[in-house]
C-alpha cells in the first residue's frame, strides 16, 4: 500500500463515508455537550449502541419514540407506581371552564400588559395592547385590539394599566412579537376587508388603485390632485423609518420588497405565498386613496380639499399679481376675491384645533428629541415658541407648504417681515395704528413695485395688508377675539358677616390701670352715716381701683341680693362710692409713676441677698470663722480655694439628718466628725471649714478620714433607701475595713457589739446587689442566648471600693519613717541593676544609660514597691528600723558600708581618669552602677564577683523561706545572723585588701546585696530562685521603660542571660553549697535560726576556700 | 399533693455504698437514682425495685456530687480530688476530665442541653466547662464569691451559685449581669422551686429561706431541723406545697410551704441526713432509704 500511494498524487482531501462521519460527529457532539439528556426532550435523539441514530416505521424524519422504539419503559409495560382513587373518589371535583377548553384555549387569560401603541385599525386610529397570555412564555405574547381585551377581560382591569402605561425604559423593548389571529369575535368590520383585500392578487389591488384615482381625476380636481400628490410626496419621503412610529412606512416597505420578490421567484405554489395572505393589511385601500390625494393623517377630509382649494386659488392670485399693475385701483378689482380669500386664511389658523378634533381622533406620538424630562413641556404657557420651533424643524423640508401658514400666525412673523420700519418702536412693540399709518401707504408701493420681481415679497405685501385689517378690528396682530372665553376666573363670595357683629372689640373687664388722672372727679360727697358702710365702701372703691373695673362687675354680680353693696348699684351711698373710687384711682396713678420712675417695685425690693440665698437653699455665711480662720492662717492660698470650691454643695431634699449612725463609736473624736460631715453633706448650703479644721491631723489624714466619712455616708444613704431603719451598722465598718484600717489609727477592728447584729440582720437580709458580669462569648454560644456583650470591648477590672486606690497615691501622704525606708530600698533596688546592666553592656553605652536613668530612678522604685510589695512591708520595715537603731552592730555596718562607698567613689574616679571619660558627680547609687560597671573590665574578678554572688543568692534563699514560714519575732534572729555573717564577710574582705584596691568593688556590690536581701526578706512572697531572676528582669523593664525600648529588650535579654550564666557558676561553684541549703530548707521549719547560723557558717567557710 | 400523701416511712434501702453518701440524685423521669459517697463511688439504682445498677469508680477522693443530662446518656460529678469527670452512663467510662478548681469540687450540674457543665468549688468560683469541645479550660470562671461555693442550680439563661459568704448570686447570661442576695448566713445548698420563681436557701443558722428571685424578698423561713455544720441538701416538692429539709439528727422534715409550719417530720436515719432530693433521703452511715 506504501508503495502505491508513493505513486499516486492526491488533491484535496479524501471523501469519507458519510455514515461513518455523521455518527462519529454526532457522538462527538453528544459527547461535548454532556449528556443528551441536558437537552430539551424534542432534541433529544434516539441512538443504539454504536451512537448511531435510529430511524422508524415510515418516516425519515428522525421522530423516535418509547424507549428504543418501543413502547413502554426500560422496565416494560409496567407502570411505574399504581395509585389508587379509591380513597379520592369522594372527592368532588369542581368543574370550570377550563375543564372544557383545549390546552391553547386555556392559555386565552392575559397575564400581563407589556406594550401600548397605536395602529391603524379599520380605518382609523387605534389602540393595541401587547398581552403575555397565561400560561404561555413571553415571545408568545401578542398585539391585540384595547377594545376587545378590555370588552373580552373584564378583570384584567386594561384601562388602569394603559393609563398608567409610561414611555419608561425600565422595560426591556420586547423584540419578537407577531400578531395572533383573534380567536373570539374582533372581526371589525374593517379588519375584514383589509384581510379580503389583501387576499386579492397584487397586481389588481394596484390596479384598482389606479383606477379609484383616474376616477377622482375625472371628477375635474386634476390639478389639484397632482398638487397634493407632488406635496405628499415630499412629505411622505421626507419620514424616514426612525420616525416612522405607526410602522407605516415600514410595512410598505416590506410589502413592496415581497412584492419584488414574488415577481422574481417562480415560486412551486401559485399564487401569493402565504406570508402575504397571513399578512393584514396595514392600511385599506381607502386611506391609501386620501394619503395620495393629499389627505395627511389627522386632518378631516374635508379640510383637505378646502386646503388644496385655497392652494389652487393662491396660484391663482399669484399669477393675477404677477400681470396686474402697481396701483391701487387695479388692485381693487381682484380684492374682493383675495379678500374672501384672505378671509379664509385667517379663518384656517384659529381652525387648525377644531379641525383635528373634527376628524379622526389622533394619538399623535411625537419622537421625543429634546432633553427635557418626561412630560415637561417648556411652551405650556407660550405656544408661540412651541409653533417656531416646530417651523424651525420642519422649516428646512418643506419651507414652501409649512413656513406660508404658521410663520404668518405667528406673533414673530412681522419680526422676520419688514411690516413696520418705523423708528422707535421695538420688535415686540405693539404696532399702533397711527404708527402704521404714518408710512405704510408710501412702503406698499415700493414694495410692491419691488417685489413684482420676486415671490416671497409679493406675499409680504399681502401681509401687511392683512396686517392693516387686522389692526382695524383692534386686535393683536395674528390674534383673533375668541367668540367664548374658556377661562373663567374662579371667584370666591366674601364670608357672610353676622348680623350681630360689631366691628370693634370690646374686652369684658378691661384693667383700667390707664385711668386717666386728669379727668375731673365727681364731686365731694359727705361720707355716709353708717361707719360700717363707709368703711366697707372705701374697702372697694380700693380693690376696685387696683384690681380693675372687673372686680366691680364681679362684687356687683356677687352681692346682687345683699342689701349692704348696693351702692355698687346705684343705691345708697353711691356717689360716696364714685367719689372714693375716683380718689383711689388717683392715689394709684401717682403710684404708679412713682414706681415708673423709680424702675423698682416694692416687692422686689424686698428680695434681698439673704432672701434669695434662703430661697435658693443656701446657708447664710457664717460671721464667726474660729477655725477657719486659723487653718487660712496655716496652710496657703491653695488650700483655701480647694475649700471654696467644696463651699458650695447641693441641698439635699433630705428634710432631717438622717440618724446618724455611730460608725466610729470606739473613737468619739472621729464620731463627732462625723456627724458634722453628715450634717454638711444633707443640709448642703455652705460647708464649714470647720470639718478639716482638725488642725492635729496631717493633710493625708484627713483626706483618708473624708473619705471613709464618704463610704459611711454612702453606706447609710443606701440602707435608708433599701428600708427604713434598716442601716447596717455592721455593713459600714465593712466598708471601711477595707480602707480605714490602712489610714485610721486601729480600733475599728474591734468586733462590733453582737446585740445591735443581732437586731439588724432580720430586716437586713436578705439584701440584693447588682454588678456587672460579663459572660463569655462561648458560655452565651452553649446556652444558646446571644451575647450581651457582643463587640464591646472587655471590662475593667472591678476595684473593691475607692479606698483601694489610695495605695497608689503619693507617697507624701505616708509617713516619714516609711519615705526613710524607701530610699533605703532605693539603694539596694539600684544595685542588682546594675550589677546585671555592668554584665552585658559595655561602658560607653552605660555612661548613656547612666545618664539617663539618674533622672527617674526614684519613681520607678516607689512604682515597683507599690504594685509587688504588700502593704506589711511598710510595717515591718519599720520594725526593721527600729531594730536597726537598736544594734550597734548594725550601725557600725553601716558606718563601714559608707565608708567603702566613698572609697569606690574615689576608686571610681581615678578610674575614670585613667579611661579617659568623664564621671559626673553623683549620688550614690550612682557611683556603685558606675563602679559595677568598671568591675565589668577585669575578667578574672568577675568570675569571683559571679562566684560570691551565687553564694549570696543561695543564702537568699533560706531567708526567704523562714521569713514565710515563720512568725516576726524571729526577725530579730536573722538580722542577728546576717549582720554576723557581715561582719565575717567583711573581715575576710579586710585580709584581702592586700591584693589590690579592687577589693573595694567586691566588697560594695556585697554590701549592696546585704541591702537587697533585707529588703528581699521584707518582701514576703519570694520563693524561688527563678522568680527572683524574673523579679529582676522586670524591675529593669520597670526603669529602662523610661529610656528606651530598645535597651529595654535587649536588657531583658541580658538579664536572663546572665541569670543563667549565674545559674552555672554556681553549679559549678557551689555543689555542695546547693545540697546545703536543700536538706538545710527542711531543717529550717524547725529550727530556722540555728539553721540559718550553721548554713551562715558554711558558706562564709566556702568563701574562703574559694578565695 | 396533700399532707397524707407525704412519705412518713421508707419503701427501700438501697445498700451498697460503703461510707457516708453524699449526694442522691433522680434522673429526669425519676426512675433512676445516682448517689454517690465517699467510697469514691458512683453508683446508679432503680430505686423502685432496689436494685444496683451500676457502679462508676474513677474518683481519686470522695464524690460530692452528681448529675445526669436531660437525655440520660452522660454523667458529671465531682469531688474531693478536684476534679470534674465525665462519663458515659451506658460504658461507665470517663469521657473527659476537667481539671482546673484550686481545691475541692463541691456540686456540678448540667444545663439545659447537657452542653455546659458548672461546679462549685472550695476555691470561691464557679467554673463552666465545655462539654462539646475538647478543651479542658474552662470557658467562664465566676470568682466574685468571697467564700467556698457549695451549691449551683442552672436554668435556662442563668447561672445561681450559693455560697459560704452568705449570697446567692444569680448571674444572668442574657443581659450580663450579676445579682448578689446576701442572706448573711453561710448557704449550703440551694435549690429551685419548680416554677423557677423562688430559691429556697439552706442556711447554717438552721434555717430553710425562701426568696423570691425577681426581687430579692424573703419569702419565708423554715425552721425547726439542725443545720450547723454539714452540708444538708433542701428541695421543694414536685407540687411545690412543701419544702423537704433533712436534718442533722436524722429526721427528714417537710413543712408548709406558705405557713412554714412542719407538716411532718419522721426518723428517717440514724445519723445526719446528708442529701434529700425528693422523695429520696439518704444516710450518712452508707444505706439509702427510699421513703
Amino acid at each position: 500500500m506504501d508503495s502505491d500511494e508513493e505513486d499516486y498524487v492526491f488533491y484535496g482531501t479524501p471523501i469519507e463515508r458519510e455514515e461513518g462521519i455523521t455518527s462519529r460527529k454526532k457522538k462527538a457532539v453528544a459527547e461535548a455537550s454532556g449528556q443528551l439528556r441536558t437537552l430539551p426532550s424534542w432534541k433529544q435523539e434516539v441512538r443504539d449502541e454504536e451512537g448511531r441514530r435510529r430511524f422508524h416505521g415510515a418516516f425519515t424524519g428522525g421522530y423516535s419514540a418509547g424507549y428504543f422504539n418501543s413502547v413502554g419503559s426500560k422496565e416494560g409495560w409496567t407502570p411505574q407506581s399504581f395509585v389508587s382513587s379509591r380513597k379520592s373518589r369522594a372527592e368532588v371535583r369542581q368543574q370550570s371552564i377550563f375543564n372544557f377548553l383545549d390546552e391553547d384555549e386555556k392559555a386565552v387569560a392575559p397575564a400581563a400588559l407589556m406594550g401600548v401603541r397605536q395602529r391603524l385599525l379599520g380605518g382609523r386610529m387605534g389602540l393595541e395592547v401587547l398581552i403575555r397570555w397565561e400560561n404561555l412564555p413571553e415571545h408568545e405574547a401578542s398585539w391585540e385590539s384595547y377594545d376587545v381585551v378590555n370588552a373580552q377581560f373584564p378583570d384584567f382591569h386594561l384601562e388602569d394599566k394603559v393609563r398608567f402605561w409610561g414611555g419608561g425604559n425600565d422595560k426591556p423593548p420586547v423584540r419578537f412579537t407577531y400578531a395572533r389571529r383573534r380567536r373570539r369575535g374582533g372581526f371589525s368590520e374593517g379588519a375584514e376587508q383589509e384581510v379580503e383585500s389583501a387576499r386579492q392578487p397584487l397586481d389588481e389591488r394596484q390596479r384598482q388603485e389606479a383606477e379609484s384615482a383616474r376616477q377622482l381625476l375625472e371628477e375635474g380636481h386634476a390639478s389639484k390632485l397632482v398638487k397634493g400628490r407632488e406635496e405628499l410626496d415630499g412629505q411622505s419621503l421626507g419620514t424616514s423609518s426612525q420616525f416612522d412610529t405607526f410602522g407605516f412606512t415600514a410595512a410598505q416597505l416590506a410589502l413592496k420588497q415581497a412584492e419584488k420578490e414574488q415577481k422574481q421567484r417562480p415560486s412551486a405554489i401559485p399564487g401569493p405565498i402565504p406570508d402575504e395572505i397571513i399578512l393584514p393589511a396595514t392600511v385599506s385601500i381607502g386611506v391609501k386613496l386620501l394619503l395620495k390625494m393629499g389627505w395627511r393623517r389627522g386632518r378631516s377630509i374635508k379640510d383637505s380639499h378646502a386646503d388644496s382649494l385655497y392652494n389652487a386659488r393662491r396660484e391663482a392670485r399669484k399669477a393675477f399679481l404677477a400681470f396686474s399693475s402697481d396701483d391701487a385701483s387695479a388692485q381693487a378689482a381682484p380684492s374682493e376675491s383675495i379678500q374672501g380669500d384672505l378671509e379664509n386664511y385667517i379663518e384656517q389658523p384659529a381652525n387648525d384645533d377644531v379641525r383635528s378634533s373634527q376628524g379622526t381622533h389622533v394619538y399623535t406620538l411625537t419622537p421625543k428629541q429634546d432633553l427635557h424630562g418626561l412630560g415637561f413641556d417648556p411652551y405650556k404657557n407660550a405656544p408661540e415658541f412651541r409653533e417656531r420651533k416646530r417651523s424651525r424643524i420642519s422649516g428646512n423640508r418643506d419651507p414652501e407648504y409649512r413656513k406660508a401658514p404658521s410663520m404668518k400666525n405667528n406673533l414673530f412673523g412681522f419680526k422676520s417681515g419688514k411690516v413696520a420700519p418705523g423708528f422707535g418702536i421695538g420688535a415686540l412693540e405693539e404696532l399702533d395704528a397711527e404708527d402704521e399709518d404714518v408710512f405704510a401707504s408710501d412702503y406698499d408701493f415700493e414694495e410692491t413695485y419691488v417685489q413684482e420681481i420676486d415671490e416671497p415679497s409679493t406675499k409680504l405685501t399681502v401681509d401687511s395688508k392683512r396686517k392693516l385689517i387686522t389692526n382695524e378690528q383692534g386686535v393683536l396682530p395674528g390674534f383673533r377675539i375668541a367668540s367664548k372665553a374658556d377661562y373663567q376666573p374662579e371667584r370666591f363670595d366674601p364670608p357672610l358677616v353676622p348680623k350681630d357683629f360689631e366691628p370693634h372689640h370690646k374686652f369684658p373687664g378691661p384693667l383700667e390701670t390707664d385711668f386717666r388722672v386728669a379727668d375731673a372727679g365727681p364731686p365731694e360727697v359727705s361720707p355716709p352715716v353708717d361707719s360700717n358702710l363707709r368703711l366697707l365702701i372705701d374697702g372697694v372703691a380700693t380693690l376696685v381701683a387696683r384690681c380693675g373695673k372687673l372686680f366691680e362687675d364681679l362684687s356687683r354680680e356677687k352681692n346682687q341680693s345683699n342689701p349692704l353693696f348696693s351702692f355698687l348699684r346705684g343705691g345708697n351711698g353711691h356717689d360716696y362710692y364714685t367719689r372714693k373710687l375716683w380718689e383711689a384711682r388717683l392715689k394709684r396713678a401717682d403710684q404708679n409713676k412713682y414706681q415708673l420712675d423709680e424702675k423698682v417695685s416694692p416687692s422686689m425690693q424686698k428680695l434681698t441677698a439673704e432672701s434669695r440665698g434662703h430661697i435658693l437653699g443656701e446657708r447664710p455665711l457664717e460671721r464667726s470663722f474660729k477655725d477657719a480662720s486659723s487653718s487660712v492662717a496655716s496652710s496657703d492660698s491653695v488650700h483655701l480655694q480647694y475649700n471654696l470650691s467644696d463651699t458650695f454643695t447641693k441641698p439635699k431634699s433630705l428634710s432631717g439628718l438622717p440618724e446618724v449612725e455611730k460608725p466610729f463609736n470606739d473613737d468619739p473624736a472621729k464620731q463627732e466628725r462625723f456627724e458634722l460631715f453628715l450634717k454638711e453633706k444633707y443640709q448642703g448650703g455652705l460647708r464649714t471649714t470647720q470639718f478639716s479644721g482638725a488642725s492635729h491631723m496631717s493633710e493625708a489624714a484627713r483626706a483618708c478620714e473624708r473619705l471613709d466619712f464618704e463610704a459611711a455616708a454612702e453606706t447609710i444613704e443606701k440602707g435608708k433607701e433599701g428600708k427604713e431603719s434598716k442601716m447596717p451598722a455592721q455593713h459600714i465598718t465593712d466598708y471601711l475595713a477595707t480602707g480605714a484600717m490602712q489610714f485610721t489609727s486601729g480600733g475599728l477592728q474591734k468586733a462590733e457589739d453582737p446585740h445591735a447584729e443581732d437586731s439588724i440582720t432580720k430586716k437586713l437580709y436578705p439584701k440584693r446587689e447588682e454588678y456587672q458580669w460579663r459572660p463569655s462569648p462561648i458560655l452565651c454560644k452553649r446556652f444558646d442566648l446571644i451575647d450581651p456583650y457582643m463587640g464591646k470591648p472587655p471590662p475593667a477590672p472591678r476595684t473593691r471600693s475607692k479606698i483601694d486606690t489610695l495605695i497608689f497615691t503619693p507617697d507624701s501622704i505616708k509617713t516619714k519613717n516609711i519615705e526613710e525606708t524607701v530610699t533605703e530600698n532605693r539603694d539596694s533596688f539600684a544595685t542588682p541593676q546594675s550589677d546585671t546592666q555592668g554584665k552585658s553592656k559595655d561602658v560607653a553605652d552605660k555612661e548613656l544609660e547612666v545618664e539617663v536613668e539618674v533622672e527617674n530612678v526614684e519613681r520607678p522604685v516607689d512604682l515597683y514597691k507599690a504594685i509587688f510589695s504588700d502593704d506589711s512591708d511598710v510595717e515591718e520595715d519599720t520594725t526593721s528600723n527600729l531594730n536597726k537603731a537598736e544594734h550597734p552592730e548594725k550601725k557600725a555596718e553601716a558606718a563601714n558600708t559608707a565608708l567603702s562607698r566613698l572609697m569606690a567613689g574615689d576608686f571610681l574616679e581615678s578610674l575614670g581618669k585613667e579611661l579617659g571619660l568623664e564621671v559626673p558627680p553623683e549620688p550614690p547609687y550612682l557611683k556603685n552602677k558606675s563602679v559595677a560597671s568598671t568591675s565589668e573590665k577585669e575578667v578574672n574578678e568577675n568570675s569571683r564577683y559571679d562566684k560570691i554572688q551565687s553564694i549570696e543568692d543561695n543564702h537568699g534563699i533560706p531567708y526567704n523561706q523562714d521569713m514565710s514560714q515563720d512568725g516576726r519575732h524571729k526577725k530579730n534572729e536573722l538580722i542577728h545572723g546576717t549582720a554576723s555573717k557581715h561582719g565575717s564577710i567583711h573581715s575576710e574582705i579586710g585580709s584581702s585588701e592586700n591584693k589590690n584596691d579592687l577589693v573595694n568593688l567586691e566588697k560594695n556590690p556585697q554590701e549592696d546585696r546585704k541591702d537587697k536581701m533585707r529588703h528581699r526578706r521584707l518582701s514576703s512572697s519570694l520563693s524561688s530562685e527563678d522568680e527572683r531572676s524574673r523579679r529582676h528582669s522586670r524591675r529593669r523593664r520597670h526603669r529602662s521603660s523610661d529610656s528606651d525600648s530598645d535597651s529595654s529588650s535587649g536588657g531583658r535579654h541580658h538579664s536572663r542571660s546572665k541569670s543563667k550564666r549565674k545559674k552555672n557558676s554556681r553549679e559549678k561553684s557551689t555543689s555542695s553549697g546547693t545540697r546545703h541549703s536543700k536538706h538545710h530548707d527542711r531543717r529550717s521549719r524547725d529550727s530556722p535560726s540555728r539553721s540559718r547560723h550553721g548554713s551562715a557558717k558554711e558558706h562564709t567557710k566556702a568563701k574562703r576556700e574559694k578565695h | 399533693m396533700s399532707t397524707t400523701e407525704l412519705p412518713r416511712k421508707e419503701t427501700n434501702v438501697l445498700k451498697g455504698h460503703e461510707g457516708a453518701v453524699l449526694a442522691a440524685r433522680f434522673n429526669g423521669d425519676g426512675n433512676y437514682c445516682l448517689s454517690c459517697g465517699k467510697d469514691r463511688t458512683i453508683r446508679l439504682w432503680n430505686p423502685h425495685r432496689g436494685i444496683h445498677v451500676k457502679t462508676y469508680k474513677s474518683h481519686g477522693r470522695e464524690v460530692r456530687d452528681v448529675h445526669v443530662s436531660p437525655d440520660n446518656s452522660k454523667l458529671i460529678s465531682c469531688g474531693g480530688d478536684r476534679q470534674i469527670f465525665y462519663w458515659d452512663v451506658a460504658t461507665g467510662r470517663v469521657i473527659r476530665k476537667f481539671r482546673g478548681h484550686d481545691s475541692e469540687v463541691n456540686a456540678v450540674k448540667f444545663n439545659e442541653y447537657a452542653s455546659v457543665v458548672v461546679s462549685a468549688g472550695y476555691d470561691q468560683s464557679l467554673r463552666a466547662w465545655d462539654c462539646r469541645s475538647h478543651s479542658t479550660e474552662p470557658i467562664q470562671i465566676i470568682d466574685s464569691f468571697a467564700d467556698s461555693v457549695m451549691s449551683v442550680c442552672l436554668t435556662k439563661t442563668e447561672i445561681i451559685g450559693g455560697s459560704v459568704d452568705g449570697t446567692v448570686r444569680t448571674f444572668d447570661i442574657r443581659i450580663g449581669r450579676e445579682i448578689s442576695d446576701d442572706l448573711g448566713q453561710p448557704v449550703n445548698c440551694i435549690s429551685m422551686s419548680n416554677d423557677g420563681n423562688c430559691i429556697l436557701a439552706s442556711c447554717l443558722d438552721s434555717t430553710l429561706r425562701l426568696l423570691d428571685r425577681s426581687t430579692g424578698e424573703l419569702l419565708q423561713e423554715y425552721k425547726g431541723h439542725t443545720c450547723k455544720s454539714y452540708k444538708l441538701d433542701c428541695c421543694l416538692t414536685n407540687t411545690d406545697a412543701h419544702v423537704a429539709g433533712g436534718s442533722e439528727d436524722g429526721f427528714i422534715y417537710f413543712w408548709d410551704l406558705v405557713d412554714a409550719s412542719v407538716v411532718s417530720r419522721f426518723r428517717a436515719h440514724s445519723s445526719v441526713v446528708n442529701a434529700v432530693c425528693f422523695p429520696l433521703s439518704l444516710l450518712f452511715d452508707g444505706t439509702q432509704k427510699k421513703s
